[in-house]
């Protein structure tokens, strides 16, 4: 059923890179697009961590440029700027379009034989409002009063014209509700997607865990992305036409006003399965790539499913457990913190079935491997950590402290980043024709789980020890001076972990043009994307392929010569 | 033999992963050579000791647990690496025997790690945070927290025991309450949310606009601590501090005396500022 819907090559330029229906373009542009967003929010997190080493002092090289009225040093409204600009980066224009937008695009139609998306026209729009919510947040640093101040989180009433005056925070709310419509689209087309266009043979059960990662991922986004949308209209509202949905009455001068938890609730009813639209495709990506280089089937396929599903519904009804000193009835909070921590059974789940694949594997550590097994250990660090914020006694003090900065960027930054990657060094070969260098690729993962793992352990300490997060300066207050020291530390891990970003950038600007050409099945693997030759056609399949073997099919006694088989063919008997 | 081919690579992995405990011992070591205070410092109310219990419980379970995934991390990756000859296993860990692996393992996780935990915190919730005194027990003290950009405004009764009299001891930034005596807080804003943080009575609570949140605490020593503000509220966020003084039974008295005497010399019938006391939520 899936051969009717293809177009046609395309033949001007314009057809083929900007306004291109193929999948594999698409997903291309995903990925630069968020590559160059993260690093703009990871210069952001590089000026954070200045101000918060050397408080006051003038930034090197970049201040002068950005910071011209002061002398190069971070005034207070640019520092909240700053943090606000790097969440909302990192998040919906950095993670979102390389995890679920690249991979997304790339994987799907490929490891399900497909000759395209099912909505190929729908897969370009998704870019393209995208690129239109990116373009606005970027205007929205440009413009009188400068960016959003009021946090990615954006609570009113601060990010009601109560507290923020500049069309910045309008522009952010703008952006953000594009972004959101972008991810909706893209949710709808996977989700068609993989059920009509699953080649024949490909049961559910046979589709690369990858798919399902992202298949659950494309589920939440089209059933909580309206949410974000639905809130940050109702903000659009308040900044623009003087409504006050989230303005209390008593801030107005008549009328009954409106409630400013109203957007607490709206904003993290999508605001915690975020967290898990970020991480569900590292995890899918994470138990392929474990399979694929430990040699050895995925460890119980059904369960890993199994799993990844109680979390994607599970995710939805956890979100109170970040409001637990807003204000929420003991009822309601207590029922959150079970919710919550019922959550490490599946992921406990996940963890063994991880481990149990590479348990008498036959290991292959290439840097995709190495990123898949850091995730294995970033999210332990990151996933444990949750327990303390989960439990309400003690998350009353160490909530909004850098205890839960160092939790959330383990969990859904660090390692969505390491998945991110790990499918990088892996899918490069097919995307691009050539290999990424594989020694530069180690010195990058060791230059970057070191620091990483010091930069977000450090961060535990010093917000046990009581030190709130988006301050512009913690010595200003006694108690907080002793934490300097810890400060500086932090700070320093950062620079080396921003710094060994670059080799990777190095390596991938390299290896795209220069680097050696890669064979059509580098890794040695069974899954329909690694079958087609390099570079893929833009049909992907001549002849849509029967599928006979699941993809973690490794090290059957019976197979000859290899380890591993297509999964267009049968088993041996 | 084959096996040797994958000694020295698996040796200098080895040798890398064992730094790392090293490195990090040795950076915690200067750590605390110069860093004069870990951790949130002693405590100074009653939630301090069940916060500590609970954090040392977490703590502990944790750590087992990180440590059982880095050896099951490690043990394959230094035996099972590919080598000539070598070959994986071929289980897809979907017999029985795996089946019940999960099972027993998920029931253990729940009952040690969610359990045991949700157990504590829930005892711990119902004789603390949410043991919220009611405003007219005796022997409590009633105070109204307004929150602004950039202060607190604080607002005690006085000698007379009510809000609205001549003799509300109002104050911002600073705030002083009696040792050994429950503190009854309602908290609200006056534009944008805040969060009133006493690090050292391990209390955090919104106030937000619009509504009145309620929280307590009582402090178990006399001294001065910090009042922070814990949720962005805009530019001087970061300077929203105040100092929270807590007096012994007899210099509370001679404390509150004297400042609902120089309360009601300053009132002024006029000043409607002044008259923010609101109906008290219980």
């Amino acid at each position: 059923m899936s051969g009717d819907h293809i177009h046609p090559e395309p033949t001007t330029f314009l057809r083929k890179h900007v306004f291109s229906f193929d999948h594999k373009v698409i997903a291309k542009q995903f990925l630069w697009f968020g590559m160059l967003w993260l690093l703009i929010g990871g210069v952001m997190a590089m000026m954070i961590r200045w101000q918060l080493a050397n408080p006051g002092q003038p930034v090197p090289v970049l201040g002068a440029l950005l910071f011209p009225r002061t002398g190069g040093v971070i005034d207070p409204a640019s520092y909240n700027m700053l943090f606000t600009m790097h969440g909302t980066i990192m998040i919906f224009l950095g993670l979102t379009p390389v995890l679920i937008g690249c991979f997304g695009n790339w994987c799907i139609p490929l490891m399900i034989g497909a000759r395209d998306m099912i909505f190929p026209t729908l897969n370009m729009l998704s870019f393209w409002t995208v690129f239109l919510g990116g373009m606005v947040g970027l205007w929205s640093m440009f413009v009188p009063l400068g960016a959003s101040e009021a946090g990615w989180t954006g609570y009113p009433t601060l990010s009601t014209t109560v507290g923020t005056q500049g069309t910045g925070e309008t522009l952010w709310a703008v952006a953000v509700f594009l972004i959101g419509a972008s991810s909706i689209m893209g949710g709808i087309n996977y989700i068609t997607t993989i059920i009509r266009l699953r080649a024949p043979g490909m049961g559910w059960m046979d589709m690369p865990l990858t798919v399902w990662g992202l298949f659950f991922t494309a589920v939440l986004n089209v059933l909580f992305l309206p949410v974000i949308g639905s809130a940050m209209l109702l903000l659009i509202m308040d900044r623009v036409f003087g409504t006050a949905f989230y303005v209390p009455a008593s801030l107005l001068t008549g009328g009954s006003g409106g409630d400013p938890i109203l957007y607490q609730h709206l904003f993290w009813i999508f605001g915690h399965p975020e967290v898990y639209i970020l991480i569900l495709p590292a995890w899918g990506i994470v138990a392929d790539l474990l399979s694929f280089f430990a040699r050895k089937p995925a460890f119980g396929y059904k369960v890993t499913v199994g799993a990844m599903f109680a979390v994607t519904v599970l995710s939805a009804v956890v979100y109170g457990h970040h409001m637990f000193t807003t204000g929420l009835s003991a009822m309601l909070g207590e029922s959150f913190m079970l919710l919550t921590m019922i959550i490490s059974v599946p992921g406990e789940i996940l963890f063994f079935n991880w481990l149990h694949t590479l348990w008498k594997g036959s290991l292959r550590l290439t840097t995709p491997m190495l990123f898949a097994m850091g995730v294995i250990f970033v999210f332990g660090l990151g996933g444990l950590t949750g327990l303390y914020l989960a439990t309400i006694s003690t998350d009353i003090f160490l909530h909004d402290t850098y205890f839960v900065v160092g939790h959330f960027h383990l969990t859904m930054a660090a390692s969505a980043l390491f998945g991110a990657f790990g499918a990088t060094y892996f899918f490069f070969p097919k995307m691009f024709g050539r290999m990424l260098d594989e020694r530069l690729g180690k010195l990058h993962f060791w230059t970057t789980i070191i620091p990483l793992t010091v930069v977000f352990s450090t961060m535990f300490v010093s917000g046990y020890s009581g030190m709130p997060r988006r301050y512009y300066d913690h010595t200003s207050a006694d108690y907080l001076k002793p934490l300097q020291h810890l400060n500086v530390l932090t700070s320093v891990a950062a620079f080396v972990l921003g710094a060994s970003q670059l080799i990777f950038a190095w390596n991938f600007v390299r290896s795209r043009w220069w680097g050696k050409k890669a064979v059509d099945n580098p890794w040695e693997i069974g899954t329909l994307d690694w079958s087609m030759p390099t570079p893929v056609p833009h049909y992907n399949f001549k002849e849509i392929p029967v599928v006979h073997t699941g993809p973690h099919e490794f090290s059957h006694p019976a197979l000859k010569g290899r380890d591993w088989i297509p999964q267009t063919e049968k088993l041996p008997a | 033999m084959s096996r040797d081919q994958s000694h020295p690579r698996a040796r200098r992995a080895l040798a890398a992963l064992s730094l790392l405990p090293l490195l990090a011992a040795g950076v915690a070591a200067q750590e605390a050579a110069v860093v004069e205070r870990y951790g949130p410092g002693p405590a100074a109310s009653t939630f301090g000791e069940p916060f500590q219990y609970l954090f040392w419980l977490i703590t502990t379970l944790v750590s087992v647990s990180f440590a059982i995934v880095l050896v099951l991390l490690l043990v394959p990756v230094l035996r099972d690496r590919a080598r000539p000859g070598h070959k994986a296993s071929y289980d897809h860990g979907r017999s029985l025997h795996d089946k019940r692996f999960t099972a027993v393992v998920s029931v253990i996780v729940f009952v040690v790690l969610d359990a045991w935990v949700l157990v504590v915190a829930m005892a711990d919730l119902r004789d603390g945070y949410w043991k919220i005194p009611p405003p007219d027990a005796p022997g409590v003290l009633k105070v109204e927290v307004l929150a602004q950009q950039w202060a607190w405004n604080f607002r005690t009764p006085g000698v007379d025991g009510e809000f609205g009299t001549a003799d509300d001891v109002l104050s911002t930034n600073q705030l002083t309450v009696p040792e050994g005596r429950p503190v009854s807080l309602n908290l609200t804003s006056k534009d944008v949310i805040h969060a009133l943080f006493l690090p050292d009575m391990r209390l955090k609570r919104d106030a937000n606009p619009g509504a009145v949140n309620v929280a307590w605490f009582e402090a178990t020593r006399a001294g001065e601590f910090d009042i922070l503000c814990a949720e962005l509220c805009g530019y001087a966020h970061y300077q929203m501090h105040g100092k929270l003084h807590v007096l012994d039974q007899g210099a509370y008295d001679a404390w509150e005396q004297e400042a609902s005497r120089l309360a009601v010399a300053a009132f002024d019938t006029e000043d409607t500022e002044a008259h923010w006391a609101w109906a008290w939520q219980e």
